[in-house]
């Protein structure tokens, strides 16, 4: 007999009182999970914040799409622990030991601005502004701190070169590297290749859209050489062979065009495919070679009507009446009267294909080619979507893999429409938060005229080239000007050319036998003449050669867990070189370990901001400040004054009023608070914020009524339109109040063309190197054996537990796992080599090695070691990570600029070092 | 009986093993000391012993009505709260000669914890095979824990079937862990007393729902009373017969129900799909889910064949859930709404 009891006793008053608060605040975590900007309740108790939970309050945007709520996980569902955790920082420190040794001194915040400031002073006088290096990450919050970078002439690298989320191939295919879709816009596929990717562990917030596409009628097909998280909600599990994944995306796009299944339209309209290429160079014809003063960038198709060649408009991607041919050879006469053959770029591609025969490329990917066959018939006769994450970017033949993954999208019209596409990192929606520098007063009128004046400047732009796109106006001012105005938003430097002179990354970029055999010639000739060319001369690449790096802030990152090549290169190599090495954080990392000073930042609940705003959910999310920031912690924007305020007043004192950087601009050391602050107006970060909000809504990003004083009552805010800065142009595409977003939409339904070479998807670079490597077209190369030759390959990706290091080492979170780090191996490999689950292993190859405890799982492909990445150095013994054992090798070829879309622009186009599919070795350790 | 019965149905095929739920219920309640060892919900990879280790060997619950005899888990098969060396390590001067590392409290190394075996799964590769399993107190309408308590400490609330533990009369003598089946009941070593989940009574009493449910990300799991025949866990559980009892044959007609998990086919010794089939033995499931399992997998298949082919399925329908407040049946308040100032109760310290 069941006893059933209504009354409950005083005890069950105690859970009630355990469900109590004092004030609820909205809250998020400025991370850049793509997106961040989850928004979440934040319940204060007693004045310290208890809890946090999902707001749950975001709207159905489209009718018969489900909602994006509860958007957030278990990540930001403890968060509130980070604030009162052992590795919490709250008063300034310095170092009183070696760097490393973790020895501090508390000191006052005045005596760590004074010393600090000095450093800065001394490393501008001495070798010059240049010399003071902010790290570019994504972080929300250190963008604040990095004001001060704006104001004294600093560099900040590259925040895509530092977190090596660029998606080189993409970005050779569309002239962007991140177009991205919302949330919402998963459900409308009906096939999802999930592919190098592992959204289960990633995309935590918002991987039911898939689950739910699947139920309306989707498919979810992942290929990935491990039976990942992401797999076993499948239909389909292609269990890849690690690093081939351009060879079964060719092989797939030769079904789909040896059946007949390619969208002819589409590839005649959008993509390079029906331009004519010379047979005898094999370089696009171009007007230049058809006419005296003709443009280098004025291609042709063969009208299969007309039988002539006629130019692909450059204004539009409209075919108008001419039926560009797809197959044949013609002959064209060139302006010196001789004649050449041409034949389309689509004849070229079909021969290249002939390599990727279902039954050859099953050699090459190990994947079934009756499995190929099907997956392809499959993508050619649904909307598909391929979830790709920043996973191929990090091989060292990525591009190869995106660009054949781009072609296989190409070929079936799957981008421009609901339901379509892929996915990178993009952020935007917030114009203002960008303006914010060249503003001279604090009035959201001042922020409109701004901006109306930079629309007028891409107007000269275009004044001059009326072909230019505003989108192309934009880039080229941003790769021709960029680096001009010390205020220029978001004014960054890509870092390779950095590290290769003073953080020892010459001698490894040189080891041969770790690139790709079809690098014809050194590494090195590669590099000079890449410098020689001019070609990086807009991200500053050659002021390395005379300048020393003096001091390294990193706010809010930790560059000695992230950087590919791994701690050692840096402290052997650039550490040295630094007098001053400051890490402004909320927590101490491993880069604060090794740093001189940590300043305590207020955590994401003590401080004022908005999250990173994504077009992944087109919102703008306030991230208020529950309490207080903890003991002597300070916001990073206040931080970022009271250090402009020091130089400037130790500046005074030491009698330097003015420095001049490589370009001879001059650095004035006055009134550098006075202009950061508007004149004070925005030193309070309330105000601050109030005016980046009513900015936007001045422009018409946000609707008319934002403030912070609205955005306190509603949470968050759905951008009427993505603005002219960040990653909003990148997606071509307007925001529909009440669907679904779908980028690439003005080039699909308008016919805009793409800010490529030749203004269309191109999947043909006739660049010299890329001619000589023969990668005009994309094509298969095996991995190169970086780390040496050693049978295993280690993969890495993003864990489940934290965003890079931040939440890593949550106690809470590391209850829930094996509380240290770990590397998968497979089983039938460990008994091979004695290895049983909850052995410690060593993993090593030619650069280092490191140990760590093996989970033995049946999942992990053989071969293959994974070790998800994200541990603080700290946890692994020595503190060696997998990060030591990466070489951080940069293919030559992304090298290239001085054609068309290659060049540099902040976050785009640039060397990065990889780190997938390194050789390692394994061996079982005593523990 | 209770007069009403709350239940929860989770969709295994939503379930990401994100632990969110894990997390919101531990923030909510398991803080405090003497329970940090306690998880009134985990997710746990499958197969896979569980948590505690071997759980589904340790007996409890019925057979023909008669209780089975369980077992009390030992301390390490439930896996300990571990403590972490930061200070020694962040500002204990002794560099990289130390590094961070989990504790048990008596300072020993960790073998195990409430989720050790995360992914790492069955069967052999290509064809290995895993799904994510949250584990939370079963709510039973013959809670074999009631039962067994000699104290009377165990009932069930009449309004919604929650079965819950008087703190005050309980004594911790922890029958009630030997008998529950599914071994959700921990003990409190400060205390002296057996706790487990309670159901979040304190959010549904406000009409909000349980954490796990308002907090899973992967909108994955349900809450609503059973006899509610327009709700989700009706139609799932009566109407289609999707959601299924965990170890239904125990005996103690738990009310927590699975959509048990599809997965994808095998792959042959000639490298072909095994179309038709997925690749997690039908015995496993069988097993934990009971005869009832090839249906319910069925049954989905079914539906979504249909829904590939362009027709509506409510089915289909329900497990998309449109609308996120769909999710959280009749307790749909906001918990900002809601005013809960702190020191109602002055008679609690």
């Amino acid at each position: 007999m069941v006893q059933v009891r209504g009354a409950m006793g005083l005890w069950a008053e105690r859970y009630r009182e355990k469900w109590r608060w004092d004030r609820v605040v909205w809250g998020s975590h400025a991370v850049d999970c793509y997106p961040g900007g989850c928004p979440w309740y934040v319940f204060v108790r007693d004045g310290r914040v208890v809890r946090e939970e999902q707001a749950g309050t975001l709207p159905q945007i489209e009718a018969g799409v489900p909602d994006m709520n509860p958007m957030g996980c278990q990540k930001g569902a403890c968060w509130s622990h980070l604030l009162y955790a052992p590795e919490r920082v709250t008063r300034p420190l310095k170092r009183a030991g070696e760097r490393g040794e973790g020895k501090w001194e508390e000191i006052s915040w005045d005596q760590a601005l004074t010393e600090i400031a000095d450093h800065i002073l001394d490393a501008m006088t001495e070798q010059g502004p240049e010399s003071v290096i902010w790290l570019g990450t994504p972080e929300i919050g250190a963008i604040p701190a990095r004001a001060a970078a704006t104001y004294l002439g600093h560099v900040t690298t590259d925040g895509n070169a530092e977190f090596q989320d660029m998606s080189p191939g993409y970005y050779l295919t569309w002239g962007v590297f991140n177009p991205v879709a919302s949330m919402d816009d998963w459900f409308h596929a009906r096939l999802i290749l999930i592919w190098h990717a592992n959204p289960v562990y990633t995309n935590i917030h918002w991987y039911h859209f898939i689950a739910e596409a699947r139920y309306n009628g989707g498919e979810v097909i992942t290929i990935a050489p491990d039976y990942s998280p992401s797999a076993i909600h499948a239909d389909y599990h292609i269990p890849v062979r690690i690093g081939t994944d351009a060879a079964l995306a060719l092989a797939m796009c030769k079904v789909i065009i040896d059946e007949g299944l390619y969208d002819r339209r589409f590839v005649q309209e959008q993509t390079d495919l029906p331009l004519l290429v010379r047979r005898d160079n094999g370089r696009f014809l171009r007007q230049a070679d058809m006419a005296d003063g003709g443009r280098e960038d004025q291609f042709y198709w063969w009208d299969a009507k007309a039988q002539i060649p006629v130019p692909a408009p450059l204004t539009t991607l409209a075919l108008g009446d001419v039926e560009p041919a797809l197959e044949g050879t013609y002959r064209v006469r060139l302006k010196d009267g001789t004649e050449v053959e041409v034949e389309p770029v689509f004849q070229r591609l079909c021969r290249r294909l002939e390599d990727y025969q279902p039954e050859k490329a099953a050699q090459i990917c190990e994947v079934r080619p009756e499995l190929i066959r099907m997956v392809a018939r499959k993508v050619a006769t649904r909307p598909t979507k391929i979830f790709s994450g920043w996973n191929p970017g990090k091989h060292y033949h990525g591009d190869l893999m995106e660009r054949s993954m781009a072609l296989l999208l190409a070929l079936t019209g799957n981008w421009g429409k609901k339901g379509t596409g892929t996915r990178s990192w993009a952020v935007g929606g917030s114009t203002a938060w960008f303006l914010l520098p060249l503003l001279e007063k604090a009035d959201p009128a001042e922020a409109r005229e701004v901006y109306r004046r930079l629309i007028e400047a891409l107007e000269t732009v275009r004044s001059f080239d009326p072909t230019l796109t505003r989108e192309m106006a934009l880039i080229r001012v941003q790769q021709e000007l960029g680096m001009a105005d010390p205020r220029t938003p978001g004014r960054m430097v890509p870092p390779a050319f950095l590290w290769y002179y003073h953080f020892g990354y010459k001698e490894r970029w040189n080891r041969r036998e770790w690139h790709d055999p079809s690098m014809k010639r050194s590494f090195d000739e590669y590099f000079q003449e890449a410098l020689e060319k001019g070609w990086w001369d807009s991200g500053w690449a050659r002021v390395w050669q005379q300048v020393e790096p003096r001091v390294l802030i990193e706010a809010g990152g930790n560059v000695l867990r992230r950087q590919r090549g791994g701690q050692e290169l840096l402290l052997k190599h650039a550490w040295p070189k630094l007098k001053c090495i400051v890490s402004i954080d909320y927590r101490i990392n491993t880069t604060g370990l090794y740093a001189d000073y940590i300043l305590p930042a207020a955590q994401h609940y003590e401080k004022v901001g908005f999250s990173m705003p994504s077009i992944h959910h087109l919102t703008t999310v306030l991230a208020d400040r529950a309490v207080p920031p903890l003991d002597q912690a300070k916001s990073d924007w206040e931080i970022a004054i009271l250090l402009l305020e020091k130089v400037e007043e130790r500046a005074r004192q030491r009698g330097i009023k003015e420095v001049t950087n490589r370009a001879g601009q001059a650095i004035s050391l006055e009134g550098l608070a006075e202009r950061a602050t508007l004149g004070g107006a925005i030193r309070d970060e309330d105000a601050r914020m109030d005016l980046i909000l009513r900015s936007d809504a001045a422009i018409g990003i946000l609707s008319g009524d934002a403030s912070l004083a609205k955005l306190r009552q509603v949470g968050h805010m759905r951008w009427r339109r993505l603005g002219l800065l960040g990653h909003g142009p990148s997606q071509a595409a307007d925001i529909r109040p009440h669907e679904t977003f779908s980028p690439f939409r003005w080039h699909v339904e308008d016919k805009l063309p793409y800010a490529t070479l030749t203004r269309r998807a191109q999947f043909y670079i006739d660049h010299e190197w890329f001619l000589e490597a023969g990668e005009e077209l994309p094509c298969h190369k095996e991995v190169p054996p970086m780390g040496g030759n050693y049978p295993f390959r280690l993969t890495s990706g993003h864990n489940r537990w934290s965003i890079h290091s931040m939440n890593q080492t949550n106690k809470i979170i590391l209850n829930t796992h094996r509380g240290e780090p770990f590397a998968f191996i497979n089983n039938r490999d460990a008994e091979a080599k004695g290895i049983k689950n909850g052995d410690y292993i060593r993993i090593y190859n030619d650069c280092g090695s490191m140990i760590i405890q093996a989970k033995v799982s049946p999942a992990v492909r053989p071969g293959q070691i994974i070790v998800y990445n994200g541990w603080e150095p700290y946890t692994h013994r020595r503190w060696y990570s997998e990060s030591d054992l990466e070489p951080g090798m940069v293919k030559w070829l992304h090298l290239a600029g001085g054609y068309g879309h290659l060049r540099y622009r902040l976050l785009h186009w640039q060397p990065i070092p990889v780190d997938r599919a390194i050789t390692v070795d394994v061996e079982k350790v005593s523990p | 009986m209770s007069e009403r019965q709350l239940a929860w149905v989770i969709d295994l095929n939503k379930c990401l093993g994100c632990q969110a739920c894990t997390l919101a219920c531990k923030t909510h309640w398991t803080t405090d000391v003497g329970t940090e060892h306690q998880w009134w919900l985990i997710v746990n990879t499958l197969p896979g012993q569980g948590h505690p280790r071997g759980w589904q060997e340790m007996g409890g619950g019925y057979r023909d009505g008669e209780p089975l005899p369980g077992r009390l888990p030992k301390r390490e098969e439930w896996g300990q709260a571990w403590d972490f060396n930061y200070q020694e390590v962040l500002e204990g001067g002794k560099g990289q000669q130390v590094h961070l590392l989990p504790f048990n409290p008596d300072g020993s190394h960790p073998s195990w914890g409430p989720n050790w075996e995360e992914d790492l799964g069955a069967g052999e590769y290509p064809n290995a095979y895993f799904f994510y399993l949250p584990h939370l107190c079963h709510h039973c309408s013959r809670p074999s824990c009631l039962d067994a308590c000699p104290r009377d400490a165990i009932y069930k609330r009449p309004q919604d079937g929650l079965v819950l533990i008087d703190e005050e009369r309980c004594n911790g003598c922890r029958l009630c862990v030997e008998a529950c089946p599914y071994k959700r009941i921990y003990f409190n070593p400060i205390a002296e007393i057996c706790q487990k989940c309670i159901g979040c009574y304190p959010r549904i009493e406000q009409g909000v729902a349980p954490a796990c449910v308002r907090q899973c990300p992967g909108r994955a799991v349900w809450v609503g009373f059973l006899d509610d025949e327009e709700g989700a866990v009706y139609k799932l559980v009566r109407k289609w017969q999707v959601a299924l009892p965990l170890l239904p044959h125990l005996g103690t007609q738990p009310n927590v129900y699975y959509v048990p998990p599809l997965s994808p086919p095998p792959i042959g010794e000639d490298g072909e799909a095994q179309w038709g089939q997925g690749r997690i033995p039908m015995e496993y499931l069988r097993r934990l889910f009971g005869p009832q399992v090839d249906q319910a997998l069925a049954t989905l298949q079914a539906e979504r064949e249909k829904a590939r082919s362009g027709q509506t399925s409510e089915l289909m329908r329900i497990l998309i859930a449109y609308r996120f407040q769909e999710l959280l049946g009749p307790f749909t308040v906001n918990p900002s709404q809601l005013q809960r100032p702190v020191g109602q109760n002055p008679t609690l310290t």
